[in-house]
């Protein structure tokens, strides 16, 4: 598929080694607009838009956001931790701004299940509907997400 | 038709190169911006080559502004006020810059090019910063994710620096990674040991520049780094001083404290350190140390999570509710923090509140 400039740089930016270690496209053969087109419609099915995933996910990283050295229990059943450290993430589609490098642990203690984000996760999501390749580090499966974030 | 065919691609080839060569020969003459000139401060003035980056036309005289993104125009490091020859504000400044410094026209180094002649003001500090070529002689594990390295200076073979400074460290291609990075470090050794510095780095999960260190180098390596940076360092007043560190944040407090021990001090000192569990802890014997060799110091851990039996159980959960008995006179008190942007947001809210004057609150400018 022919890629425009912009399209080429966002890829080059997507790539290991150049904004994170790993990159945001994991082991997926896909473009990132398969990528973000396939995402849509699966949260289409379930009845989410991305921005009502990205509110949700910023609300459990601002409560738990100064408690820097412990775990916060949320609405009696996520167990939420997150981790701040020093300096800054660009976005990869070149979007103005800095993201504070911050990670984001929560267990759903019904389900079991425990899922991590970034910041920059939470800007990917709402400003690009973008949740990471298959195999990237910080990939978010957006099924799984809706089943254990609501 | 076959000779027609061969005939028009080969009139197609020549007018491309054709246009080719009118295009490099314009693009020579048209982007020759000739000797441009820098006037520094309006104190001394460089000549440079037009064309390239402010930043790096600098970083050619070796002026080294700050750069943690290696020129990407995404820290906001290399932040300088040009006062004229800079061109209009770009929109790739623009987020790094706030409504304040666009007024006092602070611009990004790594983001204008040097058309003409251009003024600039920097910090006066900046001359002192240098490019060394270093060895590691030293890797010590202080926990299970935290290292202390030391790096013998080959090239210059001194360093000057003032106690909570930091260098910027520059990374090799490794694995995946293709290009170079630079990222910022304390330095946590004392500046009286003038041939050698030791960084204190924490691995951060995806960290480009963390993974290299810690998984990467070993003893004997070279390196690169540029510095010193910063202004995190202590006043030279009589106040008494709180610490708070966490985490790597313990490199820059280090320095000070070493420091402290050779020039000798008799100011009020209470150093507070945050960890999670007794694991995070390092360096405490040494920093327990400190209180025989100061008049008025204490150091104090304070553990988010408790293991029974842990000696270091006296004090635990956050360290703000500890800052209203440690601090006398808050008008007469200067704070000093390195760690988690969290935990600073959290105690600088807490030492405000306990009527501690904002301007002397000092953390480190790149966290």
């Amino acid at each position: 598929m022919k890629q425009s400039p912009k399209e080429i740089k966002i890829t080059a930016r997507m790539q290991p080694g150049v904004i994170t270690l790993s990159g945001f496209l994991g082991e997926d053969d896909r473009h990132y607009h398969e990528i973000i087109a396939d995402d849509e419609k699966t949260l289409a099915a379930y009845g989410f838009s991305p921005e009502v995933i990205a509110d949700r996910l910023e609300y459990f990283t601002n409560a738990s956001f100064e408690n820097f050295t412990g775990v916060e229990f949320i609405e009696n059943l996520y167990q939420v931790e997150t981790e701040v450290t020093r300096g800054k993430l660009p976005c990869p589609f070149s979007h103005a701004g800095l993201y504070r490098k911050t990670v984001t642990t929560l267990t759903n203690t019904k389900t079991g299940v425990t899922i991590r984000w970034s910041g920059l996760n939470i800007h990917l999501i709402r400003e690009h509907h973008f949740f990471e390749g298959k195999g990237s580090t910080f990939r978010l499966e957006p099924e799984l997400l809706i089943k254990t974030i609501f | 038709m076959f000779l027609q065919i061969i005939s028009d691609i080969g009139a197609t080839a020549l007018i491309s190169v054709i246009l080719a060569v009118i295009l490099v020969i314009a693009q020579r003459y048209l982007n020759d911006y000739g000797i441009c000139k820098i006037n520094i401060n309006k104190k001394r003035e460089v000549s440079v080559k037009g064309g390239s980056t402010l930043l790096n036309s600098l970083s050619d005289q070796q002026i080294y502004l700050a750069s943690a993104c290696g020129g990407k125009g995404s820290c906001g490091a290399c932040k300088c006020q040009v006062l004229t020859g800079g061109g209009p504000l770009l929109p790739t400044e623009k987020p790094l810059l706030t409504v304040k410094e666009q007024q006092d026209n602070f611009r990004l180094a790594c983001q204008i090019k040097v058309k003409t002649d251009i003024n600039i003001n920097i910090p006066e500090s900046i001359f002192n910063i240098r490019k060394y070529k270093a060895q590691i002689t030293e890797i010590l594990d202080y926990t299970y994710d935290i290292k202390g390295i030391t790096f013998k200076l080959l090239e210059p073979v001194k360093i000057d620096f003032k106690a909570g400074q930091y260098v910027q460290l520059e990374t090799q291609p490794y694995g995946k990674v293709k290009q170079k990075t630079m990222r910022a470090y304390s330095i946590s050794s004392k500046p009286e040991d003038t041939d050698s510095i030791q960084l204190i780095v924490r691995l951060v999960p995806e960290g480009i520049c963390t993974t290299w260190v810690h998984k990467y180098l070993k003893v004997g390596d070279e390196v690169r780094f540029t510095g010193p940076y910063g202004d995190f360092f202590i006043r030279d007043t009589d106040a008494d001083m709180i610490f708070i560190a966490g985490g790597s944040g313990k490199a820059p407090i280090k320095s000070i404290l070493e420091h402290l021990q050779v020039v000798g001090t008799t100011r009020k000192m209470m150093y507070f350190f945050g960890a999670r569990t007794e694991h995070d802890l390092y360096l405490t014997d040494e920093f327990k140390a400190f209180e025989k060799v100061f008049p008025d110091f204490q150091y104090v851990p304070v553990l988010s999570r408790c293991d029974d039996g842990s000696k270091w159980c006296a004090r635990t959960g956050y360290i703000m509710p500890y800052l209203k008995d440690a601090i006398k006179d808050p008008k007469k008190t200067e704070a000093y923090m390195c760690g988690s942007p969290g935990m600073l947001d959290a105690c600088q809210k807490e030492l405000l509140a306990l009527g501690v004057p904002q301007d002397k609150i000092y953390y480190d400018s790149f966290a």
